[in-house]
């Protein structure tokens, strides 16, 4: 079978997928005929939705699961970290390239190999409005990594996670417009995001400092938090900021 | 307001095309650093831009770009077949009822949430287009992140082949298939199309 056919055929079966199960078969099956053994698909938690429906499948050994989350070893993931920047799939061996790790980070890289998982390959899931996520295929420790198809494994991990996004409708859990900030309110915050004191943000908006000060409060209150670094972080992960905002000048 | 141009139809009003072609200069040449022709230093134009094809424009109130896409006949030497066949496994697709959407830009005037909903309604525009003059399916190439993001949409999509690393990034050819179903594809995806522009004072046109 061609690889073309390959991909039509998954995607055929991922796009009919009306249950976790269907989807976590169609992925066993699509991860052997790759040549790898493992597959892990995460949605990258959105703690702020919460209410636990993050998407999760995966056929990693459970002494292995059990492990991580028994150690929750680091603030977080360095296989996650890395897939938040970029949106092409990478090796994890490629990852000490691509985000600084600390000494904790390569305790999980090791980690892993120790609980028999080799090298692996990650397709980022990274679509603007949404929580991240990402698709992993892995090998035993020791098995080669399956070169020649990591072109069908990007293309795999991409519908899968499509389909895992539409079974669970993650959708309903995105920001609601209710949090927009006003113009002023957002100016504010982009100024303060760029390191200015709320008296300089008044030279440059020509406002008054008590005026820009309330401003940034109004935005954390209709963000419900308390801190203005908050209501920055909680702006950038809704996209109401971007980086690109914030350094373009 | 959107405005769609064809040859044989009533020509938009002359600012419009005019700030089209600057958005994809700043779009694609400034910013993505395609290497593409410029013309007079302000506008991207390439051999594409001829009297055969058609595209979707969103404007705002002052006739400003918002967003627009290109349609290309696939009955003609278009992008996929004529500089991207590596992408397509097996020929590409070709026929009257199949257009290929190009140049898909959304005008870096605009902040994140704006941009957004600008992408939405223009989503939403492709797929009435498509219903509205009897076309079935769109082909399009994008570079991965936006391929992952035009699956987002949540309309029927097929890949035409693997993705290839070309100059530095990976890009995959996929088939968009329109029906009347697609329309409520993408409203289960977010895709709320023109409402999302009228609810929005800043882009919202007279």
């Amino acid at each position: 079978m061609g690889m073309r056919s390959t991909a039509q055929a998954f995607v055929a079966r991922v796009t009919a997928v009306s249950s976790a199960g269907d989807l976590d078969d169609a992925l066993r099956a699509i991860t052997l005929d790759m040549g790898f053994q493992y597959y892990a698909l995460s949605h990258h938690v959105d703690i702020i939705a919460a209410g636990g429906k993050a998407i999760r499948v995966h056929n990693y050994p459970d002494r292995w699961a059990d492990y991580y989350d028994a150690n929750a070893l680091g603030v977080s993931d360095p296989v996650h970290r890395a897939s938040h920047v970029t949106s092409v799939g990478f090796r994890w061996s490629h990852i000490p390239q691509m985000i600084p790790l600390t000494a904790c980070d390569r305790k999980v890289l090791l980690l892993g190999s120790d609980q028999g998982i080799g090298d692996g390959y990650t397709i980022p899931a990274n679509v603007p409005g949404e929580a991240r996520g990402s698709c992993s295929f892995a090998n035993e420790a020791g098995r080669p990594m399956p070169d020649r198809m990591l072109p069908l494994a990007q293309l795999t991990g991409a519908f899968a996670f499509e389909a895992a996004r539409r079974l669970w409708s993650v959708r309903q859990f995105e920001l609601e417009p209710a949090q927009t900030l006003t113009d002023r309110q957002r100016d504010c915050a982009l100024w303060a995001a760029r390191g200015k004191s709320d008296w300089e943000t008044s030279r440059i908006l020509g406002l008054s400092e008590e005026t820009v000060a309330r401003h940034i409060r109004q935005g954390c209150e209709r963000y419900g938090v308390n801190k203005r670094t908050l209501l920055l972080i909680r702006a950038l992960f809704d996209g109401t900021l971007t980086f690109t905002d914030i350094f373009r000048r | 307001m959107l405005h769609v141009v064809q040859n044989d139809a009533v020509p938009p009003p002359d600012g419009i095309f005019r700030s089209m072609f600057a958005a994809r200069k700043s779009v694609f040449v400034d910013l993505l650093k395609w290497d593409v022709p410029v013309l007079d230093g302000r506008y991207e134009i390439d051999q594409f831009d001829d009297e055969h094809a058609r595209y979707l424009i969103l404007a705002d109130r002052d006739e400003g770009h918002l967003g627009s896409a290109r349609l290309l006949p696939t009955t003609r030497p278009h992008i996929l077949d004529s500089l991207y066949d590596m992408l397509c496994e097996g020929p590409p697709p070709r026929g009257d009822t199949i257009f290929e959407v190009t140049r898909f830009c959304l005008d870096r005037r605009l902040c994140a949430p704006d941009r957004r909903a600008v992408r939405d309604a223009l989503v939403a525009a492709l797929a009435g287009h498509a219903l509205d003059h009897g076309i079935e399916s769109y082909t399009a190439i994008a570079e991965f992140g936006w391929y992952q993001q035009i699956l987002a949409f949540g309309w029927r999509c097929e890949p035409l082949g693997l993705p290839c690393l070309v100059d530095g990034r990976t890009l995959a050819a996929l088939h968009i298939f329109i029906t009347p179903e697609t329309p409520a594809l993408l409203a289960a995806a977010g895709i709320r199309g023109r409402h999302a522009i009228l609810a929005n004072e800043r882009l919202a046109a007279a």
